[in-house]
């Protein structure tokens, strides 16, 4: 019998069976099965096994099955919207990067360590939603902020990634700047300056919405998905390995986005 | 032949010639790696000669077309040097050649050079290296072994005796670079054409509409891209720097002949010098080759250091050489002639690097127009013409103060002695291309190492395969920027020297059409065979005050000015077949993005071929006939003015195209090192387009308009017969 996966998409939300391995899937999901589009992915791969009132799993016997030409069914959606806060973190198997041309790399949990500094940090969140975020946090500490019911502004689960700021961790008014791709750099210092002057106040958006997809060669450390109970870390290769091991993706990674 | 140390000449066309092959045989007994990368390296091979079976398959139906023309002219109407016909498909054909050998060795020495790779950087480089030197002394042989056979048997067939045989000699010979130009035009502006219509076809749709790396074997016009590197900086160089390289010798020649007409003992020894330099350069040259060697381990400042110590080394030898041969040969004025030649070599590096300032991420102008980034893409556009625009003072002050030094000294400081003076200046020209045999071999090295870059990437070779041949990519790209720089510096010199040899064909047309007496006006003549440069002045009124020199300077500026828009939309044109193939290809298998089916790469290099040829032809129409229709309707004075003007606008576009172009190219770069924000930001999104506007311009206008300026002269002086015979003015 052929094997069924279950996928967790994050750009946009859904829940969604498929026939396809995930980097068949990848590629599927990320140009089209005709390869007339284009477009980041990123999705986790679900434990087949999960199962909850909250999804039309039946829909999985049913719907996913080969079509009449034997070829395998790509996608059968499950569901959409508010998905991530359904799925238990226990349930997450490895993460997938998709680059717009259908790249696919796969990052498997690792060990978090917190490193408990007075660094300044910036985050690029992926969902449920997408904004820029400067803040004071580690990332263990961002997600207990951000998931805090007790929080006016809040979400139940969160994904998302710690990106480079060089100098400007420390010196948001003069620190160097010169390799940061972001838009708005002094917008930027300005937020990251307050915020070395008030640490109590935590966390402050950056940009309400990124334009520009993933900005990978800036990913530090890795991506995260957490909530009140669980956290889960997915270590980025290093830039060496990427350079050696996961060359292909990697090139593609940083293809220059003119959409 | 009299003069012994003439055989200096022809020995050394063969030693090149011998040395090519021995780098080719020991090119092809390397290691070819893996099958992969032998299919990627036979897909570009394949693509090369489909291209350039396309390009000879339309250049003998041109060349025959030119025959017949020349042939009524010599034979029927009896304008026309009765060798033309003869020497002009000789020139096409030699030239044609060396860029064949060129081709064959640069797109087998690829493979191998990404085959050293595997084991050592210093291997690699020797590989690369080597085989770019087949190129630069096939280039030499070839040129130097024509110019001296059909001296030989100009010399042995041509009767008579006297200082008037000579000049009738040298000219007769000057014959054989129309066909080496007119070769150069569909070698320089259609290799230009395709190779960038390749490569922005292929980002366009590669990198910015499907996503894809560069060099991913998923994109169809991938191999047409990097068969465009080798079809512009091999074949397309090469057929220009053979037509210079040639060009200046028989300028030289023709015009050592006329300033020493009265002294036949002095004049042999005047025209067989230029050919000497050009032998005993060939000879160094090979023995610079093999200073280039380099350590595992080297950076990139040790691989550009051992390079120059190669071309530095061959220079200063030259230069220590070339007062021998001026000395034993007995030259009149032996010092001075060597002060020409200095001026020459010295002019020649003093345009490569001001290149190399103004395009290299290392200095500040291209690190500016990278600051500009940030602003958007007008403020990187703007910057990058400003930069290209004011690095045109350096290689113009270089040419003049090189020009004028090269007369002085041949003159000996005389200003009235023109034709000893500009006898120097085409002295400077050989003393420049005398070290052609390396510099164009570090040309050629260019595509190949790029072409290694590219097959490593796509045979997905080890990290430290492609950390070597990305070492010698970057290494290539310096050269490639400094030998455009030598290219134009070189045409322009050239050019210049075959404008002071037309006066000399002028004079033997007249005698030929029976103008034995020149009027000079206010009632005074003088015997066409011994009236001197300012008589020839007089009597056809070039002056600037007469409008038909001015009229014609103005026409020859705008032709150059047509002829760089032309080029620069072509790239436009042919791009735009492309891309739309790529997309085809693209919409038509979905398995090709996916990786699971091969693309047509043949299909691409087609349409490419197809697209230049199609659009090299208005250019190339206006080159050659600009000086044909000047010369039959403005007469000499009108020819001279239209070269002036085409030589100097040209010259100043040439320089402005290739430097913005490369300052772009490489400001891109040098955000893509982190700078401004780095890969991904505002600022690169600013520089990707400042490349792209760039390219057409450093690859096809700039490169274009060295042949123009040539083309343009020797075709003037084919068309001194006609000029004499029949035109208006």
């Amino acid at each position: 019998m052929t094997e069924k996966y279950l996928y967790l998409s994050l750009i946009p939300q859904g829940l969604i069976s498929s026939m396809l391995n995930p980097h068949e899937f990848g590629s599927y999901y990320s140009v089209g099965s005709k390869a007339h589009i284009r477009s980041q992915a990123m999705f986790f791969e679900i434990d087949p096994n999960f199962r909850s009132d909250d999804f039309p799993f039946h829909l999985i016997d049913e719907r996913c099955v080969p079509h009449a030409d034997g070829s395998p069914r790509r996608s059968v959606y499950l569901s959409i919207y508010q998905v991530l806060r359904q799925i238990p973190i226990s349930a997450l198997k490895s993460l997938y990067l998709v680059t717009e041309d259908g790249r696919t790399l796969e990052l498997q949990q690792g060990t978090y360590e917190k490193h408990l500094d007075n660094h300044l940090r910036l985050y690029q969140e992926f969902c449920p939603v997408t904004p820029m975020v400067a803040s004071n946090y580690e990332p263990k500490e961002l997600v207990k902020f951000i998931t805090d019911p007790k929080q006016p502004v809040h979400v139940p689960r969160i994904v998302f990634s710690q990106l480079e700021i060089g100098e400007l961790a420390d010196d948001p008014e003069n620190g160097s700047a010169e390799d940061l791709p972001y838009p708005a750099m002094l917008h930027l210092r300005d937020i990251l300056s307050s915020l070395k002057r008030k640490p109590e106040k935590g966390s402050r958006m950056f940009l309400k919405q990124v334009k520009h997809g993933v900005f990978y060669r800036m990913v530090k450390g890795g991506f995260y998905v957490g909530d009140q109970k669980d956290f889960a870390f997915y270590p980025f290769p290093s830039l060496e390995e990427l350079e050696s091991t996961h060359r292909n993706w990697w090139r593609s990674a940083q293809i220059l986005s003119f959409q | 032949m009299t003069e012994p140390l003439f055989w200096i000449a022809p020995i050394a066309a063969i030693i090149a010639l011998v040395f090519a092959c021995l780098f080719f045989i020991g090119m092809t007994r390397k290691d070819e790696g893996t099958e992969l990368m032998q299919k990627i390296g036979r897909h570009i091979r394949e693509g090369a000669m489909a291209y350039l079976r396309q390009q000879y398959r339309v250049m003998a139906l041109v060349f025959g077309a030119f025959t017949i023309v020349f042939a009524i002219l010599a034979y029927g109407l009896e304008v026309q040097n009765s060798w033309l016909p003869v020497t002009f498909v000789f020139g096409g054909f030699f030239s044609a050649l060396a860029g064949y050998f060129g081709m064959q060795t640069a797109t087998r020495a690829s493979t191998r050079t990404t085959a050293a790779a595997r084991n050592s950087l210093g291997e690699a480089l020797q590989v690369s290296f080597r085989s770019g030197a087949v190129m630069g002394l096939a280039v030499v042989g070839l040129g130097l072994g024509n110019v001296t056979f059909w001296f030989m048997l100009a010399d042995y067939l041509i009767p008579g005796e006297g200082g008037q045989r000579m000049v009738l000699i040298t000219t007769t010979v000057l014959t054989f670079g129309m066909g080496a130009s007119l070769q150069a035009l569909f070698a320089r502006v259609g290799g230009g054409i395709f190779t960038k219509a390749a490569d922005v076809g292929a980002d366009l749709v590669g990198k910015v509409e499907a996503g894809i790396p560069e060099d991913d074997p998923r994109n169809p016009a991938t191999i047409a891209d990097n068969v465009g590197d080798n079809v512009g900086d091999v074949a397309g160089m090469g057929a220009d720097l053979f037509e210079s390289y040639c060009g200046s010798i028989l300028a030289a020649c023709a015009l050592g002949a006329a300033a020493y007409i009265h002294d036949p003992a002095m004049q042999i020894k005047a025209v067989v010098a230029p050919m000497v330099i050009a032998g005993v350069g060939i000879l160094l040259s090979i023995l610079g080759v093999y200073l280039v060697k380099t350590e595992e381990g080297a950076t990139q400042k040790d691989l550009l250091k051992s390079l120059g110590r190669g071309i530095n080394a061959s220079a200063v030898m030259i230069l220590i050489a070339s007062f021998f041969v001026m000395l034993l040969l007995g030259v009149p004025n032996p010092f001075g002639l060597w002060g020409a030649v200095v001026a020459g070599l010295v002019t020649g590096l003093v345009v490569g690097h001001a290149t190399e300032y103004y395009t290299s991420p290392s200095y500040k102008p291209t690190r500016y127009i990278a600051s500009q980034a940030v602003g958007g893409p007008a403020t990187t556009i703007i910057a990058g013409f400003g930069t290209g625009m004011m690095s045109t003072a350096i290689p113009v002050l270089a040419i003049s103060i090189g020009t004028l030094m090269a007369f002085l000294c041949a003159s000996g400081f005389d200003m009235s002695q023109m034709n000893q003076g500009l006898y120097g200046v085409s002295i400077a020209a050989v003393g420049m291309l005398s070290t052609l045999g390396i510099t164009l071999a570090s040309d050629a090295y260019g595509p190949i190492a790029d072409n290694a870059g590219g097959n490593a990437e796509m045979s997905g070779l080890e990290p430290e395969v492609r950390k070597r041949t990305d070492a010698l990519d970057s290494l290539g790209n310096t050269t490639a920027a400094t030998g455009k720089g030598f290219a134009i510096g070189s045409a322009a010199l050239t050019a210049l020297a075959l404008i002071a040899s037309y006066i000399e064909v002028i004079r033997i047309e007249m005698i030929k059409s029976g103008q034995t007496v020149m009027d000079l006006g206010h009632g005074m003549s003088v015997e066409t065979s011994q009236a001197t440069l300012q008589d020839f002045m007089s009597h056809y009124q070039i002056t600037l005050l007469n409008p038909i020199v001015l009229i014609a300077i103005f026409i020859g500026s705008m032709v150059a000015c047509v002829f760089s828009g032309l080029t620069v939309q072509a790239v436009g044109n042919a791009a735009a077949l492309m891309v739309e193939e790529v997309r085809r290809q693209f919409s038509d298998d979905p398995g090709i993005l996916k990786g699971t089916s091969e693309p047509d790469y043949a299909r691409c290099v087609e349409i490419s071929t197809i697209g230049a040829q199609k659009e090299m032809i208005l250019p190339s129409l206006i080159a050659a006939s600009a000086p044909i229709l000047t010369s039959i309707i403005l007469g000499v004075p009108g020819v001279i003015g239209l070269l002036v003007g085409g030589l100097a606008t040209g010259f100043m576009l040439a320089v402005f195209l290739s430097n913005s172009g490369g300052a772009w190219d490489n400001a891109k770069k040098y955000v893509e090192e982190g700078n401004h924000g780095g890969k991904n930001s505002s600022a690169h999104r600013a520089s990707v387009i400042g490349d792209t506007v760039g390219d057409p311009f450093k690859d096809t206008a700039g490169p274009s308009l060295n042949i123009l300026i040539k083309l343009m002269s020797i075709m003037a002086i084919i068309m001194a017969g006609v000029s004499v015979s029949f035109s208006f003015f």
